[in-house]
């Protein structure tokens, strides 16, 4: 008989070794290997994949910046996680961070993670750079502004319901509601998701930021808590659960289903940030989209502070040994003029004194923008306004509640507990 | 190589004293690498993942400060916590249950040699090749609010049907979908354990004059009480730590009422960087996986003890 | 049982508004959506298999070199140190893997491990050993110890013995590790999402499903195509092996 011994020892040497061989193919040791003055440099980039910011277009962008710096190579990461916000813990835990990261922006745990910025020049012309300074100190650059308290809605229901001006305050927005329901439409689009959370986030900053324009600080500060402050929301959100004004089943549509859904015409109204404007110009549909930002409580500003976020914010980690490369690609990516209107254009984003072609509907946009009195921040907020991280998800999962039967009171004091948790 | 003069085993005395050593050093070839492997990276986790749970470390920051016990105390009151532990003892009971009366049902069904039985034991356990990662989308491509079933109760005019947005239709869904990729292999397992049954002594309870029933209940089942114990301790220890068909099939919602414990141990560690926290859901989850496959194996033994008497 | 498989089968050569009307029926068959995600930049398909392939037979080899030697050690030696070692390694079929993974990290991390091909086959292969271990041991109790005897008589050294007398006879076993551990890696999904994460750039077959459709979860001509050609092979694979896969779980599962 032949011995297996000679064969398998011989096999499991040639893996081992051909393990070997591949682990200089992973990024252990990359960090020491990768030179950072002369030769070839690598920029690895995580970033955040969504169906308007596939894969393919991270790619096709930052390919002139390649082409204009020989020298750099950049490498596009898309999350393995639930997102970049679940990812970038992990890879940060792995010990294996990306040089620059797309979608957050700094708190003052990531602070401690990320490069100081404030010394560039080109840093504090950036949209939003001084609403998200933390203490003092730029961390994060952005390529536009997103707005986020908008009102989307379908033209021709509203024609039929007989509705000929957008509401301004929430209560005409609830009887505007009641007669589109009336009319056989299902008045509000919601889902599930991040959705359920967002979208009220949304509808109400406006209004919220009048009383409480310091509302992120004074939380933190334990001066107001971020729940009970939102429950007449809340409140109001479970009456249109109740009478119908939304899908009680809402829960179950995805993102995407909830966007197609309005689209498609079977939803009268869709509360949404300046993005959605990318995926209207796409569609193609038999009725026209209208926007008016969120309504407001009585005897308030209206159009109110509009939610105002910072589009395609960029960091880069301190650990990076391409310091050089990725401030290069950071400052192109956030200042050259072609990857700023092409990334505003990708993602439906809009930037002062950035003239491109607009739709309709973003010229409508871009007016609510330039009329809004401030832009606030909005949920988790950002810069010294920043909740603990997650609270945004945390929110939303209690908001969900309100369709499985917690009472607003309950939700509320969920999302208390929550950050009673954390501070 | 010189390794083929050492003594044999247990044999003779005069062999023994001299190349025990290198015996000695033989056995430390066939059970060290495997040993110190095993060690490094399974049980010095485990020891981490206890050091970890008494800190407060996000993931990522150079000195996490040691907290005693509190990130314990704050398990006894997390509402979180107490719904996916909840809602994991449920799928766990629900699910071990619908496993293995499924399980135990089919294999006497396809107990047998047949081309049909060949044929019905591929259909009942392919589920189990796919990842339940793919058995997940697959179901809430088929379940969802906008998938198949849905769409087309909804062109006959019908109400959508909340499978996966209501949170106790979620739950049902859940282990459903559970019971069905996972049942086959519990056939698997039970016909082996049949094979195991002495045809003799189901002759024997024949020429008795026993029915088939009663064949079944005082022969067959006293007989396939180790299978039983098997198949129960299996299904639980996998079900206790359900967490890839959280992420494709609800991903842990609706209002998050379907999240696992699995799932948010993972959740908190990563999403909110709080790692301290999820260690101590994790060493929590680890300890009851541990009791309860204890617990099983020692009830199981006695009441088979009970039937040999 | 087989519903779901029609229904991703069908779906997989048809357009969307084809699969949202009618999702159960034949419609205009397509191949546009399968040749969409054959070329998805997201994941690549053939790929994911080449990787995953190689974790499995990496994960295998090293699991039998590893686990099959020492489950000869213990199952022969009657020392009270090796009955503790088989309680140790027992232990392990308990502690869940997944959960584990946030303290692996840690420990492969120092290891200059992270993100490596090579740290995680390697833990891959620890999670298969303890209960590889515990079906080896149990399966050799049962080869006569005469056999060894015979063979250290003859002059056989101790390792001799085992590769060449004692591991052949252990075939069925083995097959039975080797079919459990394909599944299991193969199916894996926390493990290769957090430890070789997004910087080593590799997807199994999993993770890729993962990345490829839980962003687009509402297309259907994405997430039918992608979900049949992550199964269709392994499906393939099934049911010619079926014989072999289910009497070797089968005879494991008996004699453990």
């Amino acid at each position: 008989m032949r011995s297996p011994r000679p064969f398998l020892a011989l096999t499991a040497i040639g893996c081992l070794s051909l393990l070997a061989g591949c682990g200089g193919g992973g990024f252990a040791g990359d960090g020491q290997e990768r030179p950072s003055g002369g030769g070839q440099a690598t920029v690895r980039m995580l970033v955040n994949i969504t169906p308007n910011l596939t894969q393919a277009y991270w790619d096709g962008l930052v390919k002139p910046f390649e082409q204009a710096n020989p020298g750099i190579d950049v490498k596009i990461e898309a999350p393995t996680g639930k997102g970049v916000a679940d990812t970038l813990p992990q890879q940060l835990a792995a010990g294996n961070a990306p040089d620059v990261v797309e979608t957050l922006t700094a708190d003052e745990t990531l602070a401690k993670q990320v490069l100081d910025l404030t010394g560039q020049p080109w840093a504090k012309d950036t949209p939003l750079a001084e609403q998200a300074k933390l203490g003092g100190k730029i961390y994060t650059v952005g390529v536009g502004v997103q707005a986020q308290s908008l009102v989307f809605y379908n033209k021709k229901a509203f024609e039929k319901a007989g509705i000929d001006q957008p509401p301004a305050t929430l209560d005409d927005f609830d009887a505007v509601m009641g007669k589109l329901k009336a009319a056989g439409w299902l008045p509000l689009q919601t889902g599930g998701e991040f959705l359920t959370g967002l979208q009220l986030l949304q509808l109400s900053n406006p209004s919220r930021a009048q009383t409480l324009p310091t509302w992120q600080q004074d939380i933190k500060a334990g001066k107001v808590k971020a729940g009970e402050s939102l429950l007449p929301y809340l409140e109001r959100y479970r009456t249109w659960i109740d009478k119908g004004y939304v899908d009680k089943n809402a829960l179950g549509m995805k993102y995407a289903d909830a966007e197609t859904a309005f689209l498609s015409g079977k939803s009268a109204m869709y509360v949404m940030g300046s993005w959605f404007t990318a995926s209207e110009a796409k569609s193609k549909k038999d009725f026209e989209v209208g926007v008016f930002p969120a309504p407001v409580d009585k005897g308030q500003q209206y159009p109110g502070p509009q939610g105002a976020t910072m589009a395609a914010p960029y960091m880069i980690l301190k650990s990076t040994p391409q310091k050089d490369a990725a401030l290069k690609l950071v400052r192109w990516l956030v200042t050259d003029p072609a990857a700023v209107k092409s990334q505003l254009k990708q993602d439906g984003n809009f930037r002062a004194g950035v003239e491109r072609e607009f739709t309709p509907l973003e010229k409508q946009v871009q007016q609510i923008l330039d009329g809004a009195p401030s832009g606030v921040p909005q949920g988790e907020g950002y810069g010294d306004a920043t909740l603990p991280k997650g609270f945004n998800a945390a929110w939303n999962t209690e908001v969900q509640g309100l369709y499985v039967g917690k009472s607003p009171k309950e939700v509320a004091e969920g999302v208390d507990r929550w950050l009673a948790g954390r501070s | 190589m010189t390794l083929t003069r050492v003594a044999p085993l247990v044999t003779t005395t005069v062999a023994r004293q001299k190349p025990r050593r290198r015996d000695g050093w033989v056995t430390a070839i066939m059970v060290g690498p495997a040993t110190v492997l095993y060690t490094v990276m399974l049980i010095v986790p485990v020891g981490l993942a206890l050091y970890l749970s008494l800190t407060d470390w996000d993931g990522f920051s150079a000195d996490p400060a040691f907290v005693g016990a509190a990130n314990y105390l704050d398990l006894l009151d997390d509402p979180d916590l107490r719904r996916a532990a909840f809602v994991t003892l449920l799928v766990a009971a629900a699910g071990t249950a619908g496993l293995n009366l499924l399980g135990l049902g089919f294999a006497l069904l396809v107990n047998g040699v047949s081309r049909a039985n060949t044929f019905f034991r591929i259909v009942l356990f392919y589920p189990h090749v796919l990842s339940a990662l793919v058995v997940g989308f697959l179901w809430s491509a088929i379940l969802g609010t906008t998938g198949a079933v849905n769409n087309l109760v909804t062109s006959w005019g019908g109400e959508v049907l909340p499978f996966l947005s209501d949170p106790t239709w979620a739950t049902i869904t859940m282990i459903a979908v559970l019971v069905w990729a996972g049942f086959g292999v519990n056939v698997v397992l039970y016909l082996a354990g049949l094979q195991a049954v002495p045809h003799s002594l189901i002759e024997a309870a024949r020429i008795d004059g026993a029915t088939r029933r009663q064949v079944f209940r005082n022969v067959t089942l006293p007989a396939l009480g180790p299978s039983v114990t098997v198949n129960i301790v299996l299904s639980l220890v996998t079900l206790l730590k359900t967490y890839d068909l959280v992420v494709s099939l609800t991903a842990g919602g609706p209002a998050g009422q379907t999240q696992t414990v699995a799932y948010l141990i993972l959740w908190n560690s990563f999403h909110d960087a709080r790692l301290g926290f999820g260690s101590a859901q994790s060493v929590l989850l680890m300890l009851v996986t541990g009791a309860l496959a204890f617990v099983v194996t020692r009830l199981r033994r006695r009441g088979e003890l009970a039937v040999h008497q | 049982m087989l519903i779901p498989l029609y229904v991703l089968t069908v779906n997989a050569f048809k357009g969307q508004q084809d699969i949202l009307t009618d999702p159960f029926g034949l419609g205009s068959l397509t191949l546009e959506p399968l040749g969409r995600a054959l070329t998805n930049p997201q994941f690549n398909v053939v790929k994911g298999y080449a990787v995953t392939l190689l974790f499995v037979v990496a994960v295998n080899l090293l699991s039998v070199v590893l686990a099959a030697p020492a489950a000869y050690v213990i199952a022969r030696s009657p020392k009270r140190r090796f009955r503790v070692l088989m309680l140790f390694f027992l232990a392990g079929t308990f502690i869940p893997g997944q959960v584990l993974v946030i303290p692996v990290v840690y420990v492969l991390k120092t290891l200059g491990l992270m993100g490596t091909i090579r740290g995680f086959v390697l833990f891959e292969t620890v999670l298969t050993l303890p209960f590889s271990i515990f079906l080896y041991a149990g399966y050799i109790a049962t080869v006569p110890a005469v056999l060894d005897q015979a063979a250290a008589v003859d002059g056989a050294g101790r390792l001799r013995t085992f590769w060449q007398i004692v591991f052949p006879l252990m075939r069925p076993a083995v097959a039975t590790m080797v079919i459990l551990n394909t599944f299991s890696v193969w199916n894996d999904f926390v493990n290769p999402q957090i430890i070789l994460g997004p910087g080593s750039g590799l997807y199994t077959v999993t993770t890729g499903v993962y990345a490829a459709v839980s962003q687009y979860a509402t297309d259907y001509t994405v997430v039918f195509p992608t979900l049949l050609l992550a199964i269709a092979p392994l499906l393939v694979f099934f049911v010619f092996m079926q014989r072999h896969i289910i009497s070797g779980l089968t005879a494991g599962s008996t004699k453990g």
